[in-house]
């Protein structure tokens, strides 16, 4: 495979990232169950306080933050390991928002910034989200039209995880003629948020309407260099947390197959059910080996990290969308109804899939890294 | 403390470079005739002695059995080192082992289940191509459904007798013996009246009769047995465990259980290199196919399944990482690997446009046609070993806790 030969990372775990692993399992089997994840569909909030405020004291909350700054200075594997979890049981807990918000505080803060906001988005006493999607859909920062004039900001960014619910939004502005990364709160005079009605209950997200407010800090690093940092990660992360999903929806799936009758047998026990199950199978642990393998490149400084990390997140989605379809499909006429999870976990599936990329996407960015970019 | 591989990689590397230089100073001469693509298709004498003489070259230079126990022949090292030959012949193109049934399965069962002196009497000799083993597993009316084998062996005092009909053994014509399974007590229940034997080809009341392959190569066989008789001490394991015996074969052959003696490369060096090659030499709508975006996508989407698939064999060797289903990985790695090169094949011969209705010996086929014959030798690993259709089965029941099918 001589296209593929240059790629040298190796796969790692230990001892304490396999503790982890258990304790999150554990913690999110009770407080994030199917039963407490619906309970809070029709809350206005979406996601249980008590629950965070556990978040934080576990450190969870400051995962990727520089310990110095009250952060567990832990990397993409554990991010990995605890998206995966959160996956699993649909968490709706922004996790993922606020880890990748107070990591791209992390990475593009000067000195200051970072000793200024990281302790309290660390503990959790601050609630951050990354808000860098325009209205039309393109995500990079240098997409962005939200512009600086005056030291005020305005412009509009749209499916912003967690809008109603963040303290503070991290988002990328035109300054001059370059894109820096400002932070504006969420009670700034001259932000508005509007709630989204989201396909996926459990993942609340929104638009920001910036108009003439100002923010309280520009991250001193250029937005292109924190978003080369931040992206890698996102990928991986929104991709464990897909793998989660697709076990979960499998899991989920392969138990009623195995008691649900018809014909006199259990319907697992039909090769028309059994075998896709098993393609659900084999294509959610290929997913898998890609998101650790591109978790461990991150944390290993791997220059094959976003090659990996892009597999991880087209690979997952695939996975996501297909284990999620035969969820419902293969809980019949109940897998129709309000009352069957299935449903849950395709909603999660369809909204994460054009987030940061669809598999189109990155496929086109894969094959551009192994055959070079196509001639203009 | 990191659960990595268990040998060190320095160690390693260095004998990756020795591996290296010696297939680089020690590649074998041109044949002057067509090698067959694996050893399923070895048909003539030429190729079998070619492909024999260069299995004893590479053992003789210690690469073959790395692994194994130094007193049946094998090179005492450490889990790790016979991919990496395995990997560096691939990498050279070097033709491949021979005696893959000897390497890869006959091998590893018996020293798992046999006694000293079956250790001494057939392991150096598989290992160096002296005897080249086959499998008599299959039968007319026992393919999928292994256990309903009918082939019989009855005891006579010091001796077995067989009598039975085998079918699909590659290098029947040439093997010295062959991993056999016979009913040895029909009374029993299916699998527990099965016995394991290991069993001399070249004796009276055996007769091999060629089969042609849908590539229209030979080298695949059925194999007759009349009253065919060898001694007692032939029997591997006890009598009625051959079922037993026989799924630990299987193990093996699906690449599932790591010990192979060599022989277990990827004998195609048909991969996503080669697509590669192949879309940026072919033309289409007078551009390069490389640059065409649907071909992009279906190279981008071979390369990710491949890298996945590299990565899922490493994964199985961290326990933490595969905690949770640990039998899924080595049980999916045949049907996904075997699936993949067949799509892959397929897209290969599809990329040829008109070219890809061309076989060897038409001047216009493209690299002599070798995609397609490639391709519709990609059935081999689709079908043998069990079908991706039973291993299916298997995932599903053993991994997925799905009641069984039958």
């Amino acid at each position: 495979m001589s296209a593929l030969d240059s790629i040298s990372t190796r796969l790692a775990y230990t001892e304490d990232q396999a503790l982890l692993r258990d304790e999150a399992r554990r913690m999110l089997a009770t407080r994030s169950s199917i039963e407490a994840v619906r309970a809070l569909h029709p809350d206005p909030v979406g996601d249980d306080p008590a629950v965070w405020s556990e978040l934080a004291q576990l450190g969870w909350l400051g995962l990727l933050a520089s310990e110095e700054h009250g952060g567990a200075g832990l990397g993409a594997v554990e991010f990995a390991i605890l998206a995966e979890e959160a996956g699993r049981t649909l968490l709706p807990t922004p996790l993922l928002a606020h880890v990748l918000a107070a990591k791209v505080v992390d990475v593009g803060g000067s000195a200051a910034q970072r000793a200024t906001w990281l302790p309290p988005l660390a503990a959790g006493g601050l609630r951050a989200s990354w808000a860098h999607v325009e209205v039309g859909g393109t995500w990079r920062v240098d997409d962005t039209t939200v512009e600086e004039e005056g030291g005020r900001l305005h412009g509009t960014k749209a499916f912003v995880w967690a809008a109603e619910t963040a303290d503070v939004f991290c988002l990328p502005v035109r300054v001059d003629g370059e894109v820096r990364i400002a932070l504006v709160r969420r009670d700034a005079v001259g932000l508005h948020v509007q709630g989204e009605a989201g396909l996926d209950r459990t993942r609340r997200q929104g638009r920001i309407v910036l108009d003439g407010a100002a923010p309280e800090a520009l991250l001193e690093r250029p937005a292109s260099e924190v978003e080369a940092a931040i992206l890698p990660l996102a990928w991986t992360a929104l991709a464990a947390e897909s793998v989660g999903g697709a076990t979960a929806a499998l899991d989920l799936t392969a138990a009623y197959a195995a008691t649900r009758e018809q014909f006199g047998k259990p319907i697992g026990a039909f090769q028309a059910i059994k075998h896709p199950l098993v393609n659900v199978l084999i294509a959610t642990e290929q997913a898998r080996s890609l998101v650790y393998a591109a978790a461990c490149a991150i944390d290993q400084g791997n220059d094959d990290a976003v090659l990996l990390a892009r597999m991880a997140k087209a690979g997952s989605a695939d996975a996501y969308g297909f284990a999620t379809s035969r969820a419902i499909q293969f809980h019949g006429g109940f897998g129709f109804t309000e009352d069957c999870d299935a449903h849950l976990y395709r909603r999660r599936a369809l909204a994460s899939r054009p987030a940061l990329g669809d598999p189109d996407h990155h496929r086109a960015r894969i094959a551009d890294q192994i055959l070079g970019a196509r001639a203009p | 403390m990191a659960q990595e591989e268990i040998f060190t990689q320095e160690a390693l590397d260095s004998f990756r470079a020795e591996v290296r230089r010696w297939v680089e100073q020690n590649r074998p001469p041109d044949p002057g005739f067509v090698l067959p693509q694996t050893m399923l298709s070895v048909t003539t004498d030429d190729q079998f002695t070619y492909l024999r003489d260069w299995q004893a070259k590479v053992y003789d230079a210690g690469f073959v059995g790395v692994e194994w126990p130094v007193e049946y022949g094998g090179g005492g090292r450490p889990r790790g080192y016979q991919r990496v030959v395995d990997q560096e012949m691939s990498r050279a193109g070097v033709p491949f082992l021979i005696n893959l049934v000897g390497l890869a399965w006959a091998g590893p069962v018996i020293l798992a289940y046999g006694t000293e002196a079956q250790k001494q009497r057939f392991i150096m000799k598989a290992l160096r191509a002296d005897e080249i083993w086959c499998q008599g597993f299959s039968e007319p009316s026992a393919g999928s459904d292994l256990a309903s084998l009918q082939t019989r062996a009855v005891r006579n005092g010091d001796e077995w007798a067989v009598s039975g009909h085998k079918v699909w053994t590659s290098l029947g014509r040439y093997a010295h013996q062959m991993i056999l399974l016979a009913r040895t007590d029909p009374d029993a229940q299916k699998h527990a009246g099965i016995s394991f034997f290991l069993a001399p080809m070249k004796i009276e009341g055996i007769e091999v009769a060629p089969l042609t392959k849908l590539t229209g190569e030979g080298g695949f066989n059925q194999i007759f047995f009349d009253d065919a008789r060898f001694p007692a001490e032939r029997l591997l394991g006890q009598e009625g465990q051959g079922w037993e015996i026989a799924l630990a074969t299987l193990g093996f052959e699906r690449g599932a259980s790591d010990g192979a003696a060599g022989g277990r490369s990827d004998v195609y060096s048909y991969d996503i290199g080669a697509l590669i090659e192949l879309a940026r030499e072919t033309v289409r709508d007078g551009r390069p196919a490389l640059e065409d975006p649907s071909v992009r996508d279906r190279i981008a989407r071979f390369a990710t399944e491949a890298v996945a698939m590299r990565f899922s064999r490493l994964r199985t060797r961290i326990p933490g990482l595969v905690a949770d289903r640990p039998m899924a990985l080595p049980l999916m790695a045949k049907v996904e690997s075997s699936e993949h090169l067949q799509r892959l094949a397929d897209y290969g011969c599809e990329l040829q446009g008109y070219a890809g209705s061309l076989t060897k010996g038409d001047p216009a086929a493209v690299d002599e046609g070798e995609w397609q014959r490639f391709y519709l030798n990609t059935y081999s690993m689709t079908i043998a070993g069990g079908t991706s259709e039973i291993v299916r089965n298997i995932l599903g029941e053993k991994v997925l806790g799905l009641p069984k099918t039958r």
